[in-house]
């Protein structure tokens, strides 16, 4: 079936039915060993998937109108299922067989089909998992307005719905190709790379960034405002078709229903335009970079004197190049910052936590706000890096690893957590000790300290990877179990650490002193025992 | 200064190395050649510590690679066949890496990575990244890095493919003075004419096993031929040459029956 759209959309049907076998066994054989991981990672994710649905379709018991319902349904769908697809665009955006099939008779559209189903199979499996309960719990919708359709509402909705995945996924794509081909410039085609983030980011902030009391008493305003966005079109072509036609709302329904239609209709001009062109985009992406310099200098670097092995420092100067240039690990930091940095805005914007929380301490070193969002962003940055630095696509080149004469292999990821100090660790713990001594003064370098030791350690006790070595592991696009529960249990203990210390506060003052000097100077020591030793 | 004693390396039920046995001793240049998957690389790639051997003893400057392994990867220098390196970093970092992992000083690799640079005429590549490399560029890069910490015994696997006339005369020299200089060269390849004008001893490996160990004056008594790649043919048994040309020919050329 999938041949018969790809011929009827231009595309070589034998050609298309080859390629997608072809780039399936290869992700097979990549998988090959890591099968039930994949298999369970998967699961994992439609499960996340599925719990974020039932968060959608609560709003069902608080008696909200159609439009209502089908607007938060679709933009969390829209949003989960961009964010969940974006390191998926390398696919399209740098697929790594290009070279191996560039020469043969393989057209642009054909190749740029094969890559764009292999993107929406896994977006329709997400989709199915972010809106099968929503519109089952549709059927249960009473407003005044609803329909006797609602009770097919899963038949109106769960098309609309996957539409809307379909519509951000290809505005993605589109938003994405046309930078990238506007730019002949290599580093401002990263930039529109990474541009991908601001979209499905676009989606719910607008929505979260309104007060929550202006929300209340403009109900009606803010509601005319959303339906600009998206989700708000693909929530009206919902409503047309389950609510009565006797109220005041249809005409606007009417045209966000039509908005909807047409957008996703129109994006298939530029979709088709990129497919046509698609050979000579991925051409440029095979330009040389990198301007040659003039005249060959050569110094000792400054840091290199501080090293006492050149296996340590070897591996540090190689993952601190990684970090910088390679798109998967940058990928990963990018993502974590912006995480956290997104729901930082919405807790403070919501008033989940004031912002004030930041400020608020029980004791000289003891603010669980400021704390609390050091290790949050310091230990998701950490991890981000170290869950993504154990791979590479240049994974083949670790052989120049393996074949040296290492002291220690060991050293080889003392390395990568000394760059993992140096350029993650230092940055945050400077940034957060900068606002703690606009708070407090120079005390400010007491209410840093409990969180810095949690990063430290999170550095440290990270599971390195199979191989022990960095970079030496094929890039596999699923989520990394140890890592997630390695954060999970980093994030325990930063909640543990900052109890303890309430708790001493809560008996005396001078216990909480004790407790503090003991957590930060035992913290300390256990920290240059563990990571001077041998291991 | 190479000592291989039964050195076998099975895949499955396959053989891919089958039990043999050579020495090469320090200052020589032997040329290990081989039809396609003969098990040339992966003998080389036993003799580095790359791949572990099914069984069987090696020794390489004197160090005994089960029990010496870190000495032995000290004093070898390898290029494997298959260009394959960190894309993401220049060339000068790629030599800085390989500098340090060999523990040689800062400065020492200062100093040989200018030098090197300018003499394999790559000055004006030197920062850019390898992933704009040609695969010649990326050759001359491994050839750099393998040659970078001075070891006594050179592995090259194909090591000049892709490389450009100058660069190959060059090279054949450079090897040839090292070997002067006592450096010992186990030369892997199937390009002959390089083989025969650069090794003194050829050793041809067929289907796992060496079937031939000897100057290369020796091999032409032996088998009666003047030119190498003739007295490869004959040793590897390779028949029906032209039978298999007159075939090749047909499934080319042929019409499909509607045309």
């Amino acid at each position: 079936m999938l041949e018969k759209i790809a011929a009827k959309l231009g595309a070589c049907p034998i050609q298309y039915k080859l390629l997608l076998q072809t780039d399936k066994t290869l992700e097979e054989r990549a998988l090959e060993g890591k099968q039930g991981l994949s298999k369970l990672s998967l699961s994992l994710t439609c499960a996340f998937c599925f719990l974020i649905s039932i968060s959608s379709a609560l709003p069902v018991f608080f008696h909200v109108n159609v439009f209502t319902y089908a607007l938060i349904g679709t933009t969390t769908s829209m949003f989960m299922v961009g964010l969940w697809m974006l390191p998926y665009f390398d696919l399209l955006l740098s697929p790594i067989n290009y070279p191996i099939i560039a020469h043969t008779p393989v057209s642009s559209r054909t190749y740029f089909l094969v890559k764009l189903t292999q993107i929406l199979k896994y977006a329709v499996l997400l989709l199915g998992c972010l809106n099968i309960f929503p519109s089952l719990c549709g059927i249960f919708l009473r407003g005044d307005e609803a329909s006797f359709l609602c009770y097919f509402f899963p038949i109106f909705y769960l098309p609309i719905a996957f539409m809307s995945g379909f519509f951000a996924i290809g505005v993605m794509t589109a938003f994405a190709g046309y930078l990238t081909k506007l730019y002949a410039i290599k580093s401002l085609r990263k930039i529109a790379k990474s541009a991908q983030f601001i979209l499905p980011m676009l989606f719910p902030l607008f929505f979260y960034l309104i007060p929550i009391d202006f929300l209340k008493d403009n109900y009606e305003a803010v509601i005319k405002w959303i339906s600009v966005f998206p989700s708000g079109w693909f929530a009206g072509a919902i409503s047309i078709m389950v609510s009565t036609f006797e109220r005041p709302e249809v005409a606007r329904d009417l045209i966000l229903a039509g908005v909807a239609f047409l957008s996703t209709l129109l994006l298939l001009i530029p979709l088709r335009s990129i497919a046509k062109t698609y050979s000579k985009y991925l051409a440029y992406l095979m330009e040389s970079g990198g301007r040659p310099k003039d005249t060959l200098r050569m110094r000792v670097p400054f840091l290199a004197r501080f090293f006492t092995s050149s296996d340590v420092y070897a591996s540090f100067r190689l993952s601190a190049v990684y970090m910088r240039r390679d798109r998967h690990i940058l990928q990963q930091l990018v993502s974590s910052a912006l995480m956290v940095g997104l729901m930082t805005v919405i807790f403070f914007v919501r008033g989940i936590y004031p912002i004030e929380w930041i400020e608020y301490h029980y004791a000289i070193g003891l603010s669980p706000g400021l704390t609390g969002l050091f290790i949050f962003l310091g230990v998701s940055l950490v991890f981000g890096f170290l869950s993504s630095v154990g791979s590479s696509e240049h994974y083949k080149a670790s052989w120049m690893l393996k074949l040296a004469p290492l002291r220690a292999q060991s050293d080889l990821w003392r390395g990568v957590e000394i760059a993992t100090f140096i350029y993650l660790v230092l940055p945050c713990t400077l940034l957060f000790f900068i606002a703690a001594t606009l708070f407090w003064g120079a005390l400010g370098i007491l209410f840093v300290l409990p969180g810095l030791l949690v990063m430290l350690y999170s550095v440290i006790t990270y599971p390195k990877p199979e191989s022990g070595l960095p970079l030496s592991e094929e890039v596999i696009k699923i989520a990394n179990m140890t890592g997630c529960l390695a954060y999970g249990l980093s994030m325990i203990a930063a909640g543990a650490l900052v109890g303890i210390q309430f708790l001493a506060r809560l008996l005396h003052v001078w216990v909480y002193v004790g407790v503090y000097c003991i957590i930060v100077m035992g913290g300390l020591i256990g920290f240059i025992y563990h990571f001077t030793k041998k291991r | 200064m190479i000592h291989v004693s039964q050195l076998t390396k099975e895949y499955g039920e396959k053989k891919a190395v089958d039990d043999i046995s050579f020495e090469v001793g320090k200052g020589e240049i032997v040329g290990y050649l081989g039809p396609n998957g003969a098990g040339k690389s992966t003998t080389l790639k036993m003799l580095v510590g790359l791949l572990e051997p099914t069984s069987g003893k090696i020794s390489v400057a004197g160090y005994d690679a089960e029990t010496e392994l870190l000495e032995l990867k000290q004093h070898i220098g390898y290029v494997p066949e298959e260009a394959q390196l960190y894309e993401h970093l220049t060339l000068i970092e790629h030599l800085q890496l390989m500098g340090r992992l060999y523990h040689l000083a800062e400065e020492r690799i200062s100093h040989k990575i200018v030098e090197f640079v300018k003499l394999f005429e790559m000055e004006p590549q030197a920062n850019q990244r390898i992933s704009s490399f040609s695969q010649g560029m990326r050759q001359k890069c491994l050839i750099m890095s393998a040659l970078l910490h001075n070891p006594e015994v050179l592995f090259l696997d194909e090591p000049f493919t892709n490389l450009d006339v100058t660069t190959v005369t060059f090279m054949k020299s450079l090897l040839q003075r090292l070997a002067d200089l006592g450096k010992t060269i186990l030369y892997c390849t199937h390009i002959l004419e390089v083989a025969e004008t650069l090794c003194p001893r050829i050793m041809i490996i067929n289907e796992g096993k060496i079937i031939a160990d000897a100057p290369v004056t020796a091999l032409r008594q032996q088998t009666n031929r003047e030119a190498l790649n003739e007295i490869f043919v004959q040793l590897t048994e390779t028949t029906g040459i032209a039978e298999k040309t007159e075939a090749a020919l047909r499934i080319v050329t042929e019409t499909p029956p509607d045309a």
